[in-house]
């Protein structure tokens, strides 16, 4: 097993207009973008329960060309909310670092 | 065969380029130099107060050199998103520094400003019409949501800029527009292939972000050919590769294969991505997909109060092991407090937020326990007035210097106050209350031009 900290070259997070927030996988070369890619690990359902959504609310995207995959959440509140404490959604990215990937 | 050249100086006026990267685009020959001069990301404040989030310094030293530059080779140059937000008072700052500057350097144009701020009448009327829809979890729009706005500005096409130009502007300082129209309006009047317009445009409205190594802004030159585009930084000790070439369509969308504009889609899902030369890179492949209908996206803020904030540290491990229930234990004794001030409970929201635990994700936050030995307390006041902002303030700082625990040994006071003083009121805020969509039939009506003699 192996963790995506360690699989990555960028594991970022960002908002997608003021009400979504898309994190960014990219990797290194093209083998272990396929295998994170095809282990069947990266489901809507885990990141659902990562960050307490339903299925349905969440989008994954692998993106071949730049050996990346993104996942698109709603955000938790609107950018610049009262209760919102990350405006750019720069740091929503960190529960998926320690997801193990078997590889 | 046809060939059109554009630079695209920075990511944001205000941002920086090199002169060394500009004057190097200069020289290869351009048809039009450009720049995005707004973003929603520093978020609804700066669309509310109708004020730049770059210093005035900053937005003229980007200007002055592109202005400089333009007027000289007899080139359109344009800007987008004026003044942050692209609101009337943005906008208005903006054409006043280029003013300021055609005034030093003695420089004489015709400008067109494009004015993107959405009257409620407006709105209302299209809402009425069933014309607006929302863009993402956020409610439909109604009549109400509109009155409580503060301001609202649509996103501009590619039409309004084409208009400025075929009516002599040299100069198009437009309100909010999306950042790839800036872009795409010049080679599409000259008949280039849509899909390679809106892609080449997409890449190189944030500029420098496309580049390596990635040091700060700088200028990128993209050029467009028949069946394909280069992109290329403007410094020559820069690179583009392929992969970050690639890579540009993830950033801040929801998918990298289709990206949406006011007329249609662009889809790169067939785009060939090729490294021309160590510095260049080659696309082709991309297409646009047209829309049956043509719809602006909305973009508006709401008060919501005035701020006052306050940061504490705790270092206080008894303290810590208990915050949760401490900090329900403030907020219950504030609102005690607050009622003998006559002020209730639904006339000020008062967040704690606790740094070292769970500050920065919230209820997402899937560490439930904290292993920091000190904590950072970062609270917030937002009331409908100032006043009742920082007396609000002012009671929950006591509150939290003073109110028990279970086991509490440091009985004179909970709190590690790094400043004197220590509430620091930070006035109007604003929240997005618009992030919508509406469908109009002519791309000019809510966007109306004025030229200026300067």
């Amino acid at each position: 097993m192996t963790t995506l900290s360690e699989l990555t070259s960028v594991l970022r997070s960002k908002n997608a207009g003021a009400l979504l927030c898309t994190l960014d996988l990219m990797f290194e070369d093209q083998i272990t973008y396929e295998k994170v890619r095809d282990s069947g690990v990266l489901t809507p359902s885990l990141i659902a329960d990562l960050y307490g959504l339903s299925d349905n609310e969440v989008s994954i995207i692998p993106y071949d060309v730049a050996y990346a995959i993104k996942i698109t959440i709603p955000r938790l509140y609107k950018s610049g909310d009262p209760d919102d404490s990350d405006i750019y959604g720069a740091q929503q990215h960190a529960p998926l670092l320690d997801i193990d990937i078997p590889v | 065969m046809a060939e059109l050249r554009m630079m695209a100086t920075t990511g944001m006026v205000g941002y920086g380029y090199t002169e060394e990267a500009f004057n190097r685009g200069l020289e290869q020959g351009l048809d039009f130099i450009a720049a995005d001069g707004g973003s929603m990301d520093p978020g609804p404040h700066y669309l509310g107060q109708g004020i730049p989030f770059v210093s005035r310094q900053a937005i003229k030293r980007d200007l002055s050199l592109m202005l400089e530059a333009a007027i000289k080779q007899q080139i359109p140059m344009l800007v987008g998103s004026c003044g942050g937000g692209g609101s009337d008072p943005q906008l208005n700052f903006v054409r006043d520094v280029v003013k300021e500057i055609a005034e030093d350097k003695d420089l004489h144009f015709n400008m067109a400003l494009i004015r993107a701020e959405q009257s409620a009448a407006y709105l209302k009327q299209k809402c009425a019409a069933g014309k607006i829809e929302s863009l993402g979890p956020i409610s439909e729009m109604t009549p109400n949501m509109i009155d409580e706005s503060h301001r609202v500005v649509g996103m501009m096409g590619v039409e309004p800029f084409q208009k400025a130009i075929n009516d002599g502007a040299q100069v198009v300082l437009a309100g909010r527009a999306t950042d790839a129209s800036i872009y795409s309006a010049i080679p599409l009047m000259r008949g280039f292939d849509p899909g390679l317009c809106w892609h080449l445009s997409k890449i190189i409205e944030c500029a420098g972000q496309v580049t390596t190594p990635r040091t700060g802004q700088d200028c990128v030159i993209g050029t467009l050919h028949d069946d394909y585009f280069l992109v290329e930084p403007g410094h020559p000790d820069k690179r583009c590769t392929r992969m970050r070439i690639a890579a540009h369509t993830l950033y801040e969308n929801p998918s990298p294969y289709h990206l949406e504009e006011p007329e249609g889609t662009l889809v790169t899902t067939h785009s060939n991505y090729e490294q021309l030369d160590e510095r260049i890179v080659k696309v082709s492949g991309s297409r646009f997909e047209d829309a049956n209908r043509y719809t602006v996206k909305l973009e508006g803020v709401k008060s919501s109060g005035y701020r006052t904030v306050f940061i504490a540290g705790v270092r206080d491990p008894i303290l810590i092991s208990v915050i949760d229930e401490f900090i329900q234990a403030c907020h219950e004794r504030v609102a005690v407090e607050a009622g003998n001030l006559s002020i209730s409970r639904d006339q000020y929201r008062l967040n704690i937020r606790v740094y070292g635990k769970n500050a920065t994700m919230g209820p997402r936050e899937p560490v439930k326990y904290t292993q920091a030995h000190e904590i950072g307390l970062l609270v917030d006041v937002l009331a409908n007035d100032p006043e009742t902002s920082k007396a609000i303030m002012a009671k929950a700082r006591y509150a939290l210097l003073h109110t028990d625990f279970p086991g509490r040994k440091c009985i004179s006071g909970n709190l590690a106050i790094p400043f004197s003083p220590s509430d620091m009121p930070v006035g109007q805020t604003y929240e997005f209350s618009i992030w919508h969509r509406m469908e109009i039939k002519n791309p000019l009506e809510p966007f109306p031009i004025e030229m200026v003699e300067v």
